[in-house]
């Protein structure tokens, strides 16, 4: 194993690494909010097409990326309208919405199969300091939506743990009618929430398209929103062990690709069965801990509230 | 000034569930007409072809036939474990785990009558599903380890499992390098029942009858309805919810392998990637509409087979098969809405009223 290809495995898995990060944080805070959304594939989708139509119209990669996470935003909301306005099931809703996501954005990105793309987000020169052995090559040759998906967990972790709207957030998740009889309004909580997880998970897809891949083809999303939802109870609804996780599970979707250069000799399909595998053990233990402790998925995860049946 | 809120209506609207599809479909049409004329198809021309291919002529009806099987199937999984509450997330994986089953039970049993190989690769494909459907059932009636996660994760698993088996020990040595297994022998083909479709039209109508009568004229789909509606009122009836939540995620899980089983020996003719074109999802959405009942199941999973048929022919025609993609979606959508509305009504209510409250 060369020094170079160790680089290379550990550069890709920091950059799949945030791809899932990105994706899996929106999704932490709409289940914070007590919002499953299980339309993340489908938000990644919207959010990869519109980044990559807008670059190829305006060649500016920012306003792709920008436009990509207000249309995810807007995306999600329709998920927003059906469980949190109206109280429809959500396992359901979230569904519909992958589906609609993954049809619309195959309708929307039709011509654009195959063409190069108008801009993308180059990695960030860090100057010197990108010649630093491993360090540079690793962290301060990527992407820029690298460093945003860091700030993007410090921020929320930050949000969720230490101000006060965060705990309401929360708490529209753990118990609504109490956040309720506080004085919030349930419903903006919970549609803020469902936004900004449709906004995370545009950026995500704007991600693939702007920089990873980059080029837009039907189904260029490739089940990483599941992944995405794995990881979100990998991590324990925590956004710094769902950061461990996505590193994780970032360097199994890096290694994938690299098995006969290490000489291993395993099935890179069956590698790639492993986060899902994890996921249900962490799961399983979860589930076996929450006997003598609270659980650690929020305890309103999944229901509607109705304010008038309180 | 006052304030919108949502009122549970007192009776359920009658036959508010029809209505509710209709509506989905008409809204879900109405969009369809404005993105087919964005893309410069004329809407009505792509309608017509649509129905013409689903429903306007026996063979027509034999392709919908067949593509309600699956959907159907995968709906009735659906909503067997939808009866207690579950969610059963996993009818896509379970379908691929029956077809996977099926295919090696054809592997092995060459050379058998045609009868008995199809009897056992469906079986086959029953045990495939139910095991699929077993950790999940164990996980959640043992430790109470949500379903819907399992479930879910699972059809991640199932589909690498397949791929792996097509791209390594099952790929056909005539393939020319493309991940494809073997062509199975003619004995293990489901018979042909008219022009295109295949008997497990009946096979399919047969379980979710078969399903239905269970649940509605026996104990046990008694006990199931009240364990489905509160978990204490079962408990106080010596109801035992473990080894209801364990049978009927087993079952569910089963019925979605049949499916598998059904699709490979009847419309396949080998295992491919995709050989569950997303069926398993869309069970879920019939089992919605249906809300559950396996009668409903039936019927939604007929008219989602007529909307995919019709979806698909209209390629030809230089529309992207998205579009039937998209008004399933749609039609979902606009159905759940409708649905919410059977059930609940609009009031306004004013803010001194609202004080007082």
């Amino acid at each position: 194993m060369s020094e170079a290809s160790m680089i290379g495995l550990l550069s890709a898995t920091v950059s799949f690494g945030a791809l899932l990060y990105l994706a899996a944080l929106g999704e932490l805070i709409s289940e914070k909010a007590g919002i499953l959304n299980l339309g993340v594939e489908g938000m990644m989708a919207i959010g990869a097409v519109t980044g990559f139509m807008v670059a190829l119209e305006t060649e500016n990669p920012w306003l792709a990326l920008i436009v990509a996470m207000i249309v995810g935003a807007l995306f999600a909301l329709i998920h927003g309208l059906f469980t949190v306005v109206l109280g429809a099931e959500q396992v359901v809703s979230g569904l519909s919405l992958t589906i609609l996501g993954l049809g619309l954005s195959a309708f929307i990105g039709k011509n654009a199969v195959g063409r190069p793309p108008g801009a993308v987000l180059a990695p960030v020169d860090w100057g010197p300091l990108s010649d630093i052995p491993w360090v540079g090559p690793i962290l301060l040759s990527q992407s820029p939506l690298i460093y945003f998906a860091i700030l993007a967990g410090i921020g929320t972790s930050f949000f969720l743990s230490r101000t006060s709207f965060g705990l309401a957030l929360r708490g529209a998740g753990e118990s609504a009618s109490t956040v309720d009889t506080a004085g919030h309004s349930v419903l903006r909580l919970r549609l803020g929430a469902v936004a900004a997880g449709g906004a995370l998970a545009g950026a995500s897809g704007a991600y693939l398209t702007l920089s990873l891949t980059p080029q837009w083809t039907e189904g260029v999303t490739a089940g990483r929103g599941w992944i995405a939802v794995a990881l979100v109870i990998f991590g324990a609804w925590r956004p710094g062990r769902a950061a461990i996780g996505a590193l994780l599970f970032g360097g199994l979707l890096a290694l994938k690709t690299r098995l006969q250069t290490f000489g291993v000799d395993i099935s890179p399909i069956l590698l790639s069965m492993i986060p899902y595998l994890l996921t249900i053990g962490v799961l399983i233990a979860i589930s076996i801990r929450a006997r003598h402790q609270p659980s650690a998925a929020p305890a309103a995860l999944g229901q509607a509230y109705r304010r008038e049946e309180r | 000034m006052g304030r919108l809120i949502l009122v549970r209506r007192e009776k359920i609207l009658r036959g508010g569930q029809p209505l509710a599809f209709l509506i989905g479909l008409t809204i879900a049409m109405t969009i369809g007409i404005l993105l087919l004329v964005i893309s410069g198809h004329d809407p009505f021309a792509v309608y017509e072809r649509m129905v013409e291919a689903s429903v306007g002529s026996p063979k027509a009806w034999s392709i919908t036939l067949n593509r309600a099987v699956p959907l159907g199937l995968a709906g009735l999984a659906v909503a067997v474990a939808g009866s207690m509450g579950l969610w059963n997330i996993g009818a896509e994986g379970q379908i691929l785990a029956g077809a996977i089953m099926a295919a090696w039970v054809a592997r092995v049993g060459e050379g058998w009558p045609s009868p008995i190989l199809i009897t056992v690769m469906l079986l086959a494909a029953v045990a495939g599903g139910a095991l699929l459907g077993l950790g999940p059932a164990v996980a959640r009636a043992q430790i109470g380890v949500n379903e819907i996660i399992t479930t879910l994760m699972l059809n991640e698993v199932a589909l690498r499992l397949l791929q792996w088996l097509i791209h390594g020990p099952w790929k056909d040595p005539e393939s020319r390098g493309f991940p494809l297994a073997p062509i199975l022998p003619e004995e293990a083909r489901l018979p042909g029942l008219f022009q295109r479709a295949h008997w497990g039209a009946v096979i399919a109508l047969l379980v979710i009858a078969l399903f239905g009568l269970v649940a509605s004229k026996t104990a046990w789909g008694y006990e199931l309805r009240v364990a489905g509606s509160s978990g204490a009122t079962a408990l106080y009836a010596g109801i035992s919810l473990k080894k209801k939540i364990l049978t009927v995620l087993v079952l569910s899980g089963g019925i979605a392998g049949l499916a598998g089983g059904i699709e490979l020996s009847g419309n396949s003719d080998r295992i491919v990637e995709g050989i569950s074109a997303g069926y398993g999802f869309a069970g879920i959405i019939v089992a919605a509409l249906a809300l559950l009942r396996p009668s409903g199941v039936a019927a939604v999973a007929l008219l989602f087979g007529a909307v995919q048929v019709g979806g698909l022919s209209i390629q030809t025609m230089g529309v992207s098969s998205s579009v039937s993609t998209i008004l399933q979606a749609l039609i979902l959508f606009g159905a759940i809405g409708a649905g919410v509305f059977s059930r609940y009504s609009i009031k306004r209510v004013s803010k001194e009223k609202m004080d007082v409250k």
